[in-house]
């Protein structure tokens, strides 16, 4: 399948194109936006249009049994394991936010009629890793994700892949973060040798005193792109922090759009972003205040400390506003390690190399360690220094 | 005269500014020097030209440590040698602990003379023995290096780093600024208990108030760049009394 082939098609073929039945609404959307290319805001920086013209093998999403495991084991896009007594289970999926900014969150939702549900029950924290083992291959799955209301539950995400190449993943969550509830996710990724690309498309539904926590740990190299759009309901908070560490020719990162559609709501969204060799980092970050969310705190900041004279930083933060009566900043800062940190260390014997390993690391820690389980905070330390390592020898830069 | 530190006729600039003209000082080992001198005299860029900071260059002179020059060598391998300046403004460095900061330090200094390196039980035996020393709250150490800590706790901080890094010449560059009386009397113990007849100290103030705590065998009055007078702890009073105009008169 070639996902060019899709391009120009009005919502009759494409449905014929895609086996699909119905969803006339979803298909028109996807017709309007179109395909997505380096015009539209979305993929600017990214080079999306690389991976529409590859022919890629497609798998059928045939569901198999699940066994027990003490984590949630997504492999190829198929639930194949899940902790006993957690609801997790496929269904056609009819809540779609129809006003997402991505097109591939549409053609996601096309190319999986069906999506794994995911219910969180009480404080549970779960843990889920997607596991991809297929080369040449289009994978695309969709995951609902709900907790329930008045509970704080967090879910661990993580990704591994087998020794393949060229092959490509869509995936995504559409979360509802129900009232008075929190949710956390942590999700770290450790891409190398290009063995697959991923474009991420998401929608967070916050409701009403509801908390999303969410961590991104995106890191190493290859190509990715992560897109989100968050939609806070009255007295509704968001805290999103991004670290980005890319090395080589990588080209990663986040594009997102938070929307504060209640009165009273709250985000706080904060990216770091380490970039080495020839890499390419996107934060690329609107913060939208609908008229309808008197007294919003809206605050956006995005630091790059770039490693190498290639390394290259697009950050946007944005904001925008149609309200008066709110509380909003933004920020953005790309440089160089700090000289003065980095010789009050030299300054006590620690080597040039040494001290630059140490404050790059020191870097990433101030987010990481607001992971506050120590477990989850000590692997993503370890899977940090495992991408920096790569990069570099332990004795040299 | 034994030396441990020759800085001979030393001309430095920070920028397009010379701040030191021909500066000729001597320190010699087991005494305190204090440097004093006016705003601006070049009091603090002397101790950044010694420790090697990228602000200086050091355009003509020489500094001889244990009799080699220092001068083209890395701020990293002056502080291996022994040499150690306490900053007047420590830096905050968010993610970095405070205990595996020191540890990385007091490791580099060992490995450099050629020691085995401290497992982390060991570093926190030794550590702990200067902690109550200098009044230091147990979770400093595990805190982000110098981050959030108040103006005394800073200075402790560096006092800390002194005693574990073991250096031969110490320069304390406006040690007692912002440091209210217990702060100044703790770091002025841990100062003091590092006094073992063979290192050197070089304290750099601006007022007398520290030279209470650490007596001095030498006062060199710095102005304009250059050593204009040197002499016992009693120039002290006579600075107290007419000020730092009156050296010329004196001279």
């Amino acid at each position: 399948m070639k996902l060019i082939d899709l391009k120009g098609k009005n919502a009759q073929s494409l449905a014929a194109d895609l086996h699909i039945k119905g969803r006339e609404a979803l298909l028109e959307k996807m017709v309007s936006m179109g395909l997505p290319s380096k015009k539209g805001e979305a993929y600017r920086y990214f080079d999306i249009e690389q991976f529409l013209t590859v022919d890629y093998q497609t798998l059928a999403y045939v569901p198999k049994p699940v066994k027990e495991s003490g984590k949630i084991e997504i492999v190829d896009g198929v639930v194949v394991a899940a902790p006993k007594g957690l609801r997790i289970y496929y269904e056609h999926s009819d809540a779609i936010d129809m006003e997402h900014f991505d097109p591939l969150y549409y053609l996601g939702h096309l190319l999986s009629p069906s999506v794994i549900k995911i219910e969180i029950d009480g404080d549970a924290s779960i843990e889920l890793e997607h596991r991809f083992t297929q080369s040449d291959t289009l994978i695309s799955y969709r995951i609902v994700l709900l907790n329930q209301a008045n509970r704080h539950a967090t879910l661990y995400e993580n990704f591994i892949a087998e020794n393949i190449t060229n092959t490509l993943v869509l995936y995504g969550y559409d979360m509802h973060i129900a009232p008075d509830s929190t949710l956390r996710v942590v999700r770290t990724q450790s891409m190398q040798d290009k063995r697959y690309a991923m474009v991420a498309s998401h929608k967070v539904n916050v409701a009403q005193r509801a908390n999303a926590l969410l961590k991104n740990f995106d890191l190493g190299g290859d190509l990715g792109l992560q897109l989100i759009k968050i939609d806070l309901a009255a007295y509704a908070h968001v805290e999103a922090g991004h670290l980005l560490y890319l090395n080589h020719d990588s080209k990663r990162g986040t594009v997102s759009q938070i929307v504060h559609k209640g009165e009273h709501s709250t985000s706080r969204q904060e990216a770091k972003n380490i970039l080495d060799g020839n890499a390419r980092g996107i934060f690329d970050a609107l913060i939208k205040v609908e008229h309808t969310a008197k007294y919003t705190k809206a605050h956006q900041n995005s630091k790059a400390i770039l490693l190498h004279e290639n390394a290259y930083m697009v950050a946007k933060p944005q904001l925008e506003i149609y309200i008066d009566e709110l509380e909003a900043s933004h920020g953005s800062t790309t440089g160089q390690l700090d000289k003065k940190q980095l010789f009050y260390l030299r300054s006590r014997g620690i080597s040039y190399i040494e001290a630059r390993k140490i404050l790059v690391i020191a870097f990433a820690n101030t987010l990481i360690e607001t992971v506050k389980d120590s477990r989850h905070q000590e692997m993503i330390k370890a899977a940090f220094e495992e991408a920096f390592y790569q990069g570099h020898t332990k004795d040299g830069l | 005269m034994n030396k441990i530190l020759e800085i001979k006729d030393v001309h430095a600039k920070i920028g397009n500014k010379e701040i030191l003209k021909g500066l000729n000082l001597d320190l010699e080992p087991g005494k305190v020097h204090a440097i004093m001198g006016p705003n601006g005299a070049g009091k603090s860029t002397l101790s950044k030209t010694i420790v090697g900071h990228y602000d200086v260059e050091m355009t003509s002179g020489d500094i001889l440590y244990k009799g080699k020059s220092i001068k083209e060598m890395e701020p990293e391998e002056r502080a291996l040698e022994g040499i150690f300046l306490s900053f007047q403004h420590p830096v905050e460095i968010p993610g970095v602990n405070n205990t595996y900061f020191l540890r990385t330090a007091v490791n580099a200094k060992r490995k450099f003379e050629g020691k085995e390196e401290l497992n982390a039980a060991e570093f926190l035996r030794e550590m702990k023995k200067y902690l109550e020393l200098l009044g230091m709250k147990s979770d400093m150490i595990s805190r982000s290096l110098n981050e959030g800590f108040s103006g005394g706790e800073k200075k402790r901080n560096e006092i800390l780093q002194m005693m574990m890094l073991e250096p031969d010449v110490i320069i304390l560059d406006e040690i007692d600024s912002g440091l209210d009386i217990d702060a100044l009397r703790a770091v002025s113990e841990g100062i003091n208990k590092m006094k073992d007849g063979k290192r050197s100290f070089l304290v750099i103030t601006h007022y007398s108030r520290i030279l209470d705590y650490i007596k001095p065998d030498y006062i060199h009055v710095l102005k304009e760049g250059r050593i204009i007078k040197t002499a016992g702890p009693e120039l002290v009073s006579q600075l107290e009394e007419h000020g730092y105009d009156s050296i010329e008169e004196i001279q």
